[in-house]
């Protein structure tokens, strides 16, 4: 991997700074520098590194499709609009729990814990929230422990801090759920000469979740505050458009906000994410938008592609093929969204020969601007 | 040997401030107070140490003004008295003083004010001599230790016979300097305290024009009596090219200086021990003996503007005068001086080559001293609370995140603006000031203001001038976090006892008063945290910063590290695993030795890890939480 080497002063000036933090959690964990509080990286101190780790596995850092997509499938990454591609699905928990807990088909909370069960990983990395619906990476170690965390609230969580953390641990073989930038940042992980061998070699699974978005915790849960008892809330959701809304479920009612004013606490780094599908993970999971119930599955890698059919013979996931028209509307989403994003990073740096921390090919990039 | 035990006749090695205290109790003082305060905490500390044996009465008072006033109740009713300040101490004083000169005096009150040209342990340079002139009392300035002595037991004399206060001014070189002092006999205090009031505006500066006038007939009274003085005298040629007029320390530069430039015959130095009022017909009898006067003092220009005040007074008499000194150029305008210094200026008045110290000395003095001592920034002791609680000011200001800050003031912690207190503090004015300007940021919410304000202050601080600042916040309604950094000591002056102590400036038993109490009793959120808990603090203090509105009360409180080691055992022996350390590598970049930075911890560049320094560890196991990778080890003993 030819990413340039630089350490956390630029981290912060490049990234930090710049409000293109994700907020993965990648860089947080292992070391005193950088620690995640209320939705934010905080540094602590200076770090006088030329070199960091940080730097080298943050996804808003020199990031190469390409190079990424050699070193996690062994190929570059393919034309299209979703990365790497061995089928696209629909999928859902079958019958238990997690069809009930899921946030649309269980397919992920039954996937975790089914590897979990079958010893395929022996530790998870999801993310839970707290009562103050403030996010953060949950490492567990079985079905109980994977239902606790299922659900999402669409807060960014640094989760894998949580992976840092369990790498250190005696678990051998982590699974992790992570949204694009996270997925990117594992990729990073794989990659960097600056990583632990024997830490980011015990990662064993990753399901991607398909992400457009996440909110900025602070000013989120303030706006939420003002709407509704942060303590009685049990789950978020967005229904599909034309919708429109954000709605907030409590054992008793269901608040329905206009989705324009949730939108107002998108991070603006996602702004700048080309990647709606988290291209380079095993599994990539989302909503299948207007098949109530079910999740749209990609399978990319092997692992993944095993892990699936295992599944399937199990019963603990049922699969069914995607309609073509729900195939479409996928690829078109995840086009927009790189197109879109691309279009930010030009606004913000101001030229298309520099692309943040994106590294494209001319040709690729006239493709996309056309 | 005690200062109260030295024989008449005999010599004696006397640091300046302690000839100080036996000048007083050769006056037959009977009561003592101050404010600690570098450098002249030792007069008071002395005579506080002697109380028993000498029948005197010694305190430490809570803060300079209290000070000179129980002094003065004690000149009122007939009994010698010794107040002793730093110079921003007279400041505080001043309020008093300006009335107290009105009022006049009884039995002798000597106020000795010790300067810190430099500012080497001081906010400022400031000099105290405009005050005598301000306030129209008698300043005398010792040269040499015998005249710290002898010139204190004159000043009592001053004192009643012209019934106002006098002051005694010092500088560092003299009260902190040691000097062989002949002793002179020693007079009990008196007996026969009893305050009597001749008139109802006996002890009041009432009618004020009356009473002024009076206070300018006094000052006029010491002026007849220095014209005598013996601490005034002249060295040198009839008719010298250069007349240096000086006192106090910048004498003996001036000495020094002449006669390493060999230029005795040449120049001649009148030496003033009475520097105000200035005895104007002996300094004429010698400003008429020259055309050219170099002014050697330090800090501010005060004799050489009363000298062209005086020559300005007189100008049918005087000849062709040309002044040379601070406003020339020839004295630097501020810092210490010494005898190169005033070599230079005679140099370039005089025309004359000036060798300064050689550079083969100079290294040779270093190597000297550099085997004796180790350098090392200024910074906080090993063991220190305060660089505790700094680490946890700093994380939780990092992880509030609203560009939170802190005021502070004068006192170990001030150190906390530089390296081993993480830059916290941005402000440092007078005592307690910190406070005073948190009431004001907290007060600016109207005009957009929205970082957190966390002031700190010590406890002794706390006592001296920060109370009144707390009250101000909590009755104007005020937004900001007060952090008292309780280490039970006034500790950068030298552990003197405080109000919060339950001990007296003699050792005896006292109530101690319960910071937090006081606290509470003002009515405002008050909580109390062991700064060696990093975590518990840190979460305390965004607690307290996120908790908006109105005054909140941190307490901090662990003892001095040095009063603890001096108690006894450490707590902890504390070592490094050396295959746990991760050193320069990423993941750690020796965040103890380069960010945490206590003396105890030194980096062992033949092993590229960290190390304890055995010598300097107090053993307060601070750092094995500091330390992210478990390397820090502590073992209890």
């Amino acid at each position: 991997m030819s990413a340039e080497l630089k350490g956390p002063q630029q981290l912060q000036g490049e990234v930090i700074d710049k409000h293109l933090c994700a907020l993965c959690g990648a860089c947080v964990g292992v070391c005193p520098y950088l620690v995640s509080h209320q939705g934010r990286i905080v540094v602590m101190d200076e770090c006088n590194l030329s070199e960091g780790r940080c730097y080298a596995v943050c996804p808003r850092t020199s990031v190469d499709f390409d190079e990424l997509n050699r070193v996690v499938f062994g190929v570059p990454r393919p034309e299209g609009e979703l990365g790497l591609v061995r089928e696209v699905l629909m999928a859902r928990a079958g019958e238990g729990a997690a069809r009930k807990k899921g946030q649309y088909g269980g397919t992920v909370s039954a996937l975790m814990s089914f590897a979990l069960r079958e010893g395929l990983i022996d530790s998870a990395v999801l993310t839970s929230s707290d009562e103050a619906l403030l996010p953060s990476g949950s490492a567990v170690r079985d079905e109980a422990g994977v239902l606790d965390c299922a659900g999402s609230n669409f807060v960014a969580a640094p989760t894998l801090a949580e992976f840092n953390r369990e790498a250190v641990t005696d678990a051998q073989r982590i699974g992790v759920v992570a949204t694009s930038c996270q997925v990117l940042a594992l990729a990073k992980m794989r990659t960097s000469t600056l990583e632990k061998r024997d830490q980011i070699d015990k990662l064993a699974l990753v399901v991607g979740l398909f992400c457009t978005w996440s909110l900025r915790y602070e000013d989120f849960v303030g706006f939420l505050r003002e709407k509704t008892d942060l303590a009685e809330i049990t789950k978020v959701d967005i229904p599909p458009p034309p919708a429109e809304v954000f709605e907030v479920y409590s054992n008793s009612s269901c608040v329905k906000l206009p989705l324009a004013e949730v939108r107002r606490f998108i991070r603006s780094t996602c702004d700048l994410c080309t990647d709606m599908t988290a291209e380079l993970a095993d599994l990539s999971v989302g909503s299948a938008e207007g098949v109530p119930g079910w999740n749209t599955l990609i399978v990319r890698s092997e692992t993944g592609a095993e892990l699936v059919k295992k599944a399937v013979a199990d019963g603990a996931i049922e699969t069914a093929p995607l309609p073509e028209e729900n195939l479409e509307h996928l690829k078109g989403a995840a086009l927009n969204k790189r197109k879109r994003a691309l279009r930010n990073i030009i606004d913000k740096s101001g030229s298309s020969e520099d692309l943040l921390y994106l590294k494209l090919s001319e040709e690729a990039l006239e493709r996309l601007l056309a | 040997m005690s200062i109260a035990t030295g024989k008449a006749g005999t010599s004696e090695l006397y640091m300046g401030n302690e000839a100080i205290a036996r000048g007083a109790l050769e006056a037959g003082v009977g009561f003592a107070a101050a404010y600690p305060g570098t450098p002249s905490s030792e007069v008071i500390a002395t005579l506080a140490e002697v109380a028993k044996e000498g029948e005197i009465y010694a305190e430490w008072s809570v803060n300079e003004k209290v000070a000179m006033e129980v002094a003065a109740a004690a000149s009122f009713a007939g009994v010698r008295a010794i107040v002793a300040m730093k110079q921003n101490g007279i400041n505080v004083a001043s309020d008093f003083l300006m009335n107290l000169n009105l009022t006049g005096t009884r039995a002798g009150l000597v106020l000795a004010a010790c300067d810190d040209p430099s500012a080497l342990s001081s906010t400022n340079e400031q000099d105290s001599r405009p005050f005598a002139k301000w306030a129209d009392l008698p300043l005398l300035e010792p040269g040499t230790f015998q005249e710290a002595k002898d010139m204190t037991r004159w000043a009592f004399e001053i004192s009643e016979e012209i019934r106002n206060a006098c002051m005694l001014r010092t500088v560092t070189r003299v009260s902190h300097a040691r000097g062989d002092v002949e002793l002179g006999e020693l007079i009990p205090p008196s007996k026969e305290a009893r305050f009597t009031a001749t008139s109802p505006v006996d002890f009041t500066p009432y009618p004020v024009p009356f009473k002024h006038h009076q206070m300018i007939a006094k000052l006029e009274k010491a002026r007849e009596l220095f014209e005598s003085s013996p601490f005034n005298r002249y060295v040198g040629p009839e008719r010298p090219e250069l007349l240096v007029v000086t006192s106090g320390a910048c004498w003996l530069y001036s000495l020094e200086a002449v006669k390493a430039l060999r230029a005795g015959d040449r120049v001649g130095i009148l030496k003033l021990g009475t520097t105000w009022p200035l005895p104007e017909k002996f300094v004429q009898k010698h400003l008429a003996r020259t055309e050219r006067v170099l002014v050697v003092e330090e800090v501010a220009p005060f004799l050489e503007g009363n000298l062209k005040e005086l020559v300005g007074g007189h100008l049918a008499d005087a000849g062709q005068l040309t002044f040379y000194g601070k406003r020339s150029g020839h004295i630097p305008d501020s810092g210490e001086l010494n005898p190169d210094l005033v070599a230079k200026a005679l140099g370039s008045v005089l025309d004359l080559e000036v060798e300064g110290v050689s550079p083969e000395y100079v290294q040779k003095a270093q190597q000297l001293t550099g085997s004796h001592t180790h350098m090392r920034a200024i910074g906080f002791c090993a063991g220190c609370p305060h660089r505790a609680s700094f680490w946890s000011i700093k994380n939780a200001l990092k992880l509030d995140g609203r560009g939170g800050f802190v005021t502070g003031d004068i006192g170990c912690y001030t150190m906390a603006l530089g390296p081993t207190g993480y830059f916290q503090v941005k402000t440092v004015q007078a005592m307690g000031s910190g406070v005073g300007l948190a009431c004001g940021f907290g007060n600016l919410a109207r005009t957009g203001f929205e970082q957190p304000v966390v002031s700190v202050c010590g406890d002794s601080t706390f006592f001296h001038a920060a109370i009144p600042a707390l009250l101000n916040g909590i009755y104007n309604h005020s937004n900001f976090t007060l952090m008292i950094l309780d280490n039970s000591a006034t500790a950068m002056t030298g552990f003197q006892p405080h109000p919060g102590i339950g001990k007296t400036a003699t050792g005896e038993t006292t109530p101690a008063v319960d910071i937090e109490a006081l606290c509470r009793a003002m009515g405002v959120r008050v909580e109390v945290t062991d700064p060696f808990d990093l975590e518990g603090t840190t979460e305390k203090l965004l607690e307290l910063l996120r908790d908006d509105g109105g005054v909140r009360v941190l307490i901090s409180k662990r003892t001095c590290g040095l009063v603890r080691a001096r108690q006894g055992e450490p707590d902890y022996r504390v070592h490094i695993d050396p295959e746990k350390c991760r050193g320069d590598a990423c993941g750690c970049a020796r965040l103890c030795t380069r960010v945490f930075q206590c003396p105890g911890l030194i980096w062992d560049a033949e092993t590229d890890r960290a190390k304890i320094d055995e010598v300097i560890c107090s053993g307060c196991g601070v750092c094995a939480d500091v330390c992210p990778a478990g390397a820090i080890i502590n073992e209890a003993i």
